[in-house]
């Protein structure tokens, strides 16, 4: 056997055995691709069935926060919070930067690093995990999340990944235990936050915090704060809220649509030295999908218009295109490596050996698209007063031409001076119910 | 010449690959002492549980709250467990170092304790039970629990700075011994731990 020879096979075997291994690796994979379709279809049950079949070639913390998400839009708050302390674990695993990882990146592709989920996506993992302690009525444990929210936050020191709805909703877990004074700690945190984020979140401080803050702040006493607020919210008129008797509070939290899923482009060389039959490929999301409004109502009366208090879209977008100048350099510096081998084994290996370096590279060149697909769009919140006792409420959906698309229908109990929590996930539109609306229309 | 070194780099690389493999599919079992100190995460964990216990246990045994009142009363008091609030950032298992206290001071002969709120229940529908099943001579009969004399209760606080990874964190533990007729604090312990976690930027 000559040297050329053996060269040849041991280039084919390790592309043909590196393509196999990268198939695994790649991107979302054919697993989690088949899952969103199901749940952007709204079948969750079946998106759910998929995820927790069991699939080694996945990223553990991925896999993980997926079906941690799917299980708690199956109402299993136990055994999501079960996976979602898993990822959690794994997440603090893989803090620091891994060198192999790195130097696999450069040498093949982005995939080859593991996932630990970007900044925002490992914040809100401690929101729904708090969610979930929420609606197991352990709000103690809800708390504990929403510290180790705090701690993440504070961690990342000059370059911090403040999440406003996170700030938001640790005050209304302080405000729940009675601790009023962390409330409005959080809920000053949580306006500021909304503010310094207006550009990524696409909005600013929601009316329903800026009533909370300050109510919030009179009740503690903060009278001159509460003044100066006022006047700098032009809401010269508000008066605090009291609950009477015989009347409690529902904090309804609607997660609603999902979060974008990455696209892959690929780029033409763009260096003299790099010639086209090098591929760059980087990740890209597609245009953003229709937003839906939400209204509160019980017996049929409408009782509030939900509010948005958190962008996920928005900070998807905003995390890929901060990183988006080091994919690319990424890739790039990956294209001139790449290119340099093929030459090599050319020079060496004769033609055949560098058509087969060639198209390795080019297979293996693809952009890492993962992310957390499970999360919503948007979160939307209302928070009002109702009666004590058990009721009935509907939150209607409505599509962007104003159009009624789906209906939850909730039977929750409301206690004196208490808050009840609703944290329902909406995926989709009801397709029998519009279809409905429909034919109404046409008659 | 090549051929050969090229075929022997590839008998190294399967047999490191089978041994990892091999490693991989067993897990290596240590026994430990349970009092031996191993710190992985920088969490709570038994030691700081244990050391805890033990501080609190001695202290309040040694104050004078326990001898004023076997002294005022002529019998030992009775003690309730009650809620030890979990304010720290980790979800700490309370149970333990509470389990730890309340066999020191059972077993120390001078207190004497009732079973919590949750097991009360869970007995009372056994004497429920009895009453409709057991003979008469083993019936235990209703109202005749003893009153607790004294509540413990408390809560763990933590205090986290961090940046850049590294992080230092403080636990405060405090316990209060309350007197059930006059909501009087008659001990109150605290025991702190610092801990100073520092993590690499970079892993292989």
């Amino acid at each position: 056997m000559t040297i050329h020879s053996l060269l040849m096979r041991t280039i084919l075997l390790s592309s043909v055995f590196l393509s196999l291994f990268l198939t695994g690796c790649m991107g979302l994979g054919s697993k989690a691709v088949s899952m969103q379709a199901e749940l952007a279809a709204g079948r969750v049950s079946n998106a759910l069935a998929i995820a927790e079949n069991e699939n080694s070639s996945e990223d553990e913390v991925l896999a993980s926060l997926n079906k941690g998400m799917l299980r708690r839009m199956k109402r299993d708050y136990q055994g999501s919070n079960q996976i979602f302390e898993v990822a959690k674990k794994n997440i603090e695993e893989l803090y620091g930067v891994s060198v192999t990882e790195q130097a696999g990146a450069l040498i093949v592709n982005d995939t080859l690093r593991s996932f630990s989920g970007d900044r925002y996506e490992q914040v809100l993992l401690h929101a729904y995990m708090a969610m979930n302690y929420i609606q197991l009525d352990d709000f103690d444990s809800a708390r504990i999340e929403m510290k180790q929210a705090e701690v993440k936050m504070m961690e990342w020191g000059d370059d911090p990944e403040d999440d406003p709805f996170v700030r938001y909703l640790s005050g209304m877990i302080y405000e729940e235990l009675g601790e009023k004074d962390q409330a409005v700690i959080s809920y000053r945190q949580a306006k500021d936050v909304y503010k310094s984020t207006s550009q990524k979140q696409t909005f600013g401080v929601p009316t329903v915090l800026k009533m909370d803050l300050l109510r919030s702040l009179a009740n503690e006493g903060f009278d001159d704060e509460f003044r100066a607020l006022k006047k700098e919210l032009k809401m010269k008129k508000f008066k605090p809220e009291v609950l009477t008797k015989g009347f409690g509070e529902l904090i309804v939290i609607l997660n609603s649509g999902l979060a974008p899923v990455r696209k892959e482009v690929s780029i033409s060389a763009v260096t003299n030295e790099v010639t086209d039959t090098v591929k760059i490929a980087i990740p890209s999301y597609p245009d953003p999908q229709q937003r839906f409004s939400a209204r509160l109502s019980t017996n049929h009366k409408l009782v509030a218009n939900l509010e948005l208090v958190e962008n996920i879209d928005g900070l998807a977008r905003a995390a890929l295109n901060n990183d988006l100048p080091i994919i690319t350099t990424r890739a790039i510096a990956r294209a001139v490596v790449k290119h340099k081998t093929q030459s090599t084994v050319e020079e060496k290996g004769g033609a055949l050996a560098g058509f087969l370096a060639t198209a390795f590279n080019v297979v293996s060149e693809q952009a890492d698209t993962r992310s957390w697909i499970t999360l919503p769009q948007t979160i939307q919140m209302a928070r009002v007063k109702l009666p004590v006792g058990m009721n009935k409420v509907n939150i209607d959906i409505y599509n962007a031409s104003g159009r009624l698309v789906d209906r939850i229908e909730k039977e929750i109990l409301i206690k004196s001076g208490k808050s009840s929590f609703i944290t329902e996930h909406w995926v989709a539109p009801n397709m029998s119910l519009v279809v409905m609306a429909d034919k109404n229309r046409k008659l | 010449m090549f051929v050969r070194s090229f075929r022997k780099l590839m008998s190294v690389f399967l047999v490191l690959g089978l041994v990892a493999g091999m490693v991989a599919c067993k897990p290596t079992i240590t026994r430990e002492d349970p009092n031996s100190v191993k710190d992985l995460s920088g969490n709570w964990n038994d030691t700081d549980s244990r050391k805890v216990s033990q501080e609190m246990i001695q202290d309040v045994l040694s104050q004078r709250w326990l001898s004023k009142y076997t002294a005022k009363h002529n019998q030992m008091p009775t003690v309730i467990v009650g809620k030890v609030r979990n304010l720290s950032h980790e979800h700490i298992n309370t149970r333990t170092f509470i389990a730890d206290i309340q066999r020191a001071l059972i077993n120390s002969g001078e207190v004497s304790f009732v079973a919590s709120s949750k097991e009360r229940t869970e007995i009372r529908k056994e004497r429920m039970d009895q009453d409709l099943n057991a003979s008469e001579a083993t019936r235990k009969a209703m109202g005749n629990e003893a009153g607790a004399d004294f509540m413990l209760k408390g809560s763990i606080n933590t205090i986290i700075d961090a940046a850049d990874g590294d992080q230092v964190r403080f636990y405060q533990v405090d316990l209060t011994l309350i007197d059930l007729s006059s909501n009087r604090v008659v001990w109150a312990g605290q025991q702190k731990i610092k801990k100073s976690v520092e993590r690499s930027g970079i892993r292989l």
